[in-house]
């Protein structure tokens, strides 16, 4: 049963690649980039062995930040391969004391799992020095990796419980997802405000040599220092922990494969909504569906996010050095990103783009209904963003340029975003699915489109940074207006041609798109 | 009016090696309530969706209401109303809103939308869950409601495929009276299904399609020659399993 299993979770991951050359040659770049990764960081703690100076604690914080990565990241944001949910066998009836530690081993066959493994070891080189203390690294790494999955595993099965509800997922996904790009800044600043590193990694290596996620990582340190009280209790702890998330893992295991998580409760809106305040045309009824979306779509909700989270990630990052220059960036980021944001949306859309297809509604309706959702949600932060840093910092003569600026960007990476919809669909999570989840390889084609869309629109705004630039550079306000000008003649002469362009695409190619939106579910 | 409501001239489709759809031809009369059977996998819907102007055919033309789909598709559209099978719904909209977004989108005015969604949520008997959210709903009340979205500019021709799967017995006896009354008032109805038994109560036309080959067309009198359209549908598809069946299978073993 349990080699069926394993046989079972094999067959699955290639099949998946099999059913798209795309998809496995991005896992396999990915996959060496990873390796790379792990042959750099095994070289490197070969190669400084000699000189660290805290190879215990170093080992203790790496340790305990792969098992917080496992811990945090698969089961809360990126999702993890469900493929062998348990609660998809529910209906076979295999004896759960088999069944379960036959899924719990399946888990451990995955590409991050196997690299977690070659990762760790690698880093228990820097105590190459020592051959006992060496080995005792090496099987600690194995099994500090072991637990890692397993807390993966564990909280996976208490998401997926608490994610049926659907209010609670789309809230908790939102304020985690601050709450982790926050956490850089946060760390940083705290770390900045160490004197030393040994002022911050003694402590915080001491009480996570105690706890699950270090306890296994602290033993080749306390060997080696010849701490026989603390390599003894480390030991009995590590044991302890791993045992009993085993078995908590395998009892939720089981009981995931007997009862699956009761199925959510309906939610209602009265009414018509954007639909009743909304011009009665086509590309009006484009434009409330879209913006229903946009409140009610947690794939969507993530890009709106994004709109106080940059400012802060600045501040931060300007608190640290003194220099809040890069506030000014703001405006026209949040422009690009803000329209960027619907270069996805036939593919969010998936099949319900039938109804568009079917409906026979033009291109250019459908284009600009998406467009003026999108700008409707966006123009006030990002008027917000474009003035509130010149005029909090008292340079009142940057708003022109700034405006100029920050309202092209927007427009512009509008007006490319409904060619690019129009004519790319990307894999993206399904509606309803946790929007942090990407499909395998998915990953490396988005970063390069979005690269490449993203580098054309800087090309596109040459025309305005040429003024703007001067502007800043000479404080000049006259060279400010002509980079607003221009700003607002090319934004919307792009947004216009945009839409012109991808609604004749659309026209011509929407059946194409719509096969291209059923491969992805 | 066209006498003939939906012409499918020629029609092909290739997915690799397999061949979907093979060069089919079919007519359907204007004022009819045609039936298509066939097996699973046997090309319903991928001739369906090369009908309606979801899947752009290699080869051949669907005439909707004597307009070639793929070459004049916003007009064709107009008088086609299409219930797909294997789509999602924009399901964060309320059911109201859905209906209401299907009228709008094909530049219907915003009273007669309103009033055409309310009548169609109740014969639907979706007025008390107008306001749920159509993910919420369960699958029946998903294909009622998509149903509503494809009937709600009183289109000449529609499509159905697969309208009666996971319905119950009391909606689907609704649907099927709302559906008689459009095809007595003059309008076109094609209807996919696998229950033999409902398509020879229910139609007046069929054609069966079996591994993307049309078996046979006409009347259902006509094609069921005498016998039950099941045991024709057997006949003409074959695949009945003629030696023992599952020996193990009672429950005396074990």
């Amino acid at each position: 049963m349990v080699a069926h299993i394993l046989q079972l979770k094999l067959r699955l991951l290639g099949n998946g690649f099999k059913r798209s050359t795309g998809q496995l040659v991005a896992v396999i770049i990915g996959g060496l980039y990873a390796l790379g990764m792990v042959v750099l960081l095994s070289g490197a703690s070969w190669a400084t062995a000699e000189q660290n100076p805290f190879p215990g604690q170093l080992t203790i914080i790496i340790g305990s930040a792969v098992v917080l990565g496992w811990a945090v990241i698969p089961p809360l944001l990126t999702g993890v391969d469900l493929t062998l949910e348990p609660a998809r066998f529910v209906h076979f009836g295999i004896d759960t004391k088999v069944l379960a530690p036959a899924l719990v081993l399946a888990g451990f066959i995955s590409v991050p799992a196997v690299l977690t493994f070659l990762g760790l070891l690698g880093a228990s080189m820097m105590w190459r020095l020592d051959p006992a203390v060496l080995a005792l690294a090496l099987v600690s790494a194995v099994a500090t990796a072991i637990m890692a999955v397993l807390v993966c595993q564990y909280l996976t099965i208490m998401a997926t419980a608490l994610r049926s509800k659907r209010r609670f997922r789309e809230l908790t996904f939102a304020l985690l997802f601050l709450l982790l790009v926050s956490l850089g800044p946060l760390l940083s600043s705290v770390f900045a405000a160490a004197e030393s590193i040994a002022d911050w990694i003694n402590p915080i290596s001491a009480v996570l040599a105690y706890t699950p996620l270090g306890a296994f990582a602290a033993l080749p340190g306390a060997l080696a220092t010849g701490n026989m009280a603390q390599l003894a209790l480390c030991a009995v702890l590590g044991v302890v922990y791993l045992v009993g998330l085993y078995l908590l893992l395998v009892r939720a295991t089981g009981a995931a494969t007997v009862a699956p998580p009761a199925q959510q409760r309906a939610a209602t809106a009265r009414g018509l909504g954007f639909f009743k305040l909304l011009p009665a045309t086509p590309t009006g009824a484009v434009a409330a569906r879209s913006l229903t979306y946009w409140f009610k779509d947690p794939r969507y909700a993530l890009s709106i996010l994004m709109v106080p989270m940059l400012p802060l990630i600045f501040w931060f990052a300007g608190r640290q050095s003194g220099e809040y220059t890069m506030m000014f960036a703001l405006g026209p980021l949040i422009g690009i990103l803000m329209g960027f944001a619907i270069s996805a949306d036939v593919s969010y859309d998936n099949t319900a783009f039938a109804l568009h297809v079917l409906t026979g509604v033009s291109g250019k309706a459908d284009r600009a209904g998406r467009v003026m959702a999108c700008f409707a949600i966006g123009i006030i932060p990002l008027l917000l963003a474009a003035t509130l840093p010149a005029i909090l910092s008292d340079q009142l003569w940057r708003l022109p340029s700034d405006l100029g600026l920050s309202l092209a960007a927007f427009l512009v990476s509008l007006g490319v975003s409904s060619v690019v919809s129009a004519r790319y669909t990307y894999a993206v999570p399904l509606p309803g699915e946790n929007p942090m989840k990407t499909p395998p390889g998915n990953g490396l084609r988005v970063a390069l489109t979005q690269m490449g869309t993203m580098g054309f629109m800087a090309v596109l705004l040459i025309p305005v940074i040429i003024p703007a630039v001067i502007s800043w550079t000479t404080q000049s306000q006259v060279a400010g207006f002509i980079a607003l000008g221009i700003g607002l003649l090319l934004g919307v002469g792009m947004l216009i041609g945009g839409v012109h362009l991808g609604g004749k695409w659309f026209d011509r190619r929407q059946s194409e798109l719509m096969q291209a939106v059923m491969i992805n579910r | 009016m066209n006498p003939i409501a939906l012409d499918i001239r020629s029609l092909a489709k290739q997915f690799g090696a397999k061949v979907a759809v093979n060069n089919v031809s079919l007519q359907v009369p204007a004022g009819s309530f045609y039936g298509l059977v066939g097996p699973n996998g046997a090309g319903k819907t991928t001739m369906l969706s090369m009908a309606t102007g979801l899947l752009r055919p290699d080869a051949g033309s669907a005439l909707v209401n004597g307009i070639d789909i793929w070459a004049d598709p916003h007009a064709a559209k107009a008088t086609l109303g299409v219930l797909a099978d294997g789509v999602r719904q924009f399901d964060r909209l309320t059911g109201r809103q859905l209906v209401t977004y299907s009228g709008l989108l094909r530049g219907m005015d915003r009273e007669e939308v309103a009033i055409r969604t309310e009548d169609l949520l109740r014969v639907m008997d979706l007025t008390q869950d107008g306001d749920k959210l159509v993910v919420d709903y369960s699958a029946g009340m998903t294909k009622k409601i998509s149903l509503a979205t494809a009937m709600i500019h009183s289109p000449n021709l529609l499509v159905l495929d697969e309208p009666f799967e996971a319905v119950d017995p009391v909606s689907a006896a609704n649907i099927r009276d709302i559906l008689n009354g459009y095809v007595q008032l003059g309008g076109t109805v094609i209807v996919s299904s696998h229950v033999m038994d409902l398509v020879q109560r229910m139609c007046t036309h069929v054609a069966v399609i079996a591994d993307g080959v049309l078996k046979a067309q006409g009347t259902v009198d006509d094609v069921r020659a005498g016998k039950s359209l099941e045991e024709r549908f057997v006949d003409l598809v074959g695949g009945r399993a003629t030696n023992e069946g599952l020996s193990w299978l009672r429950t005396s073993s074990n």
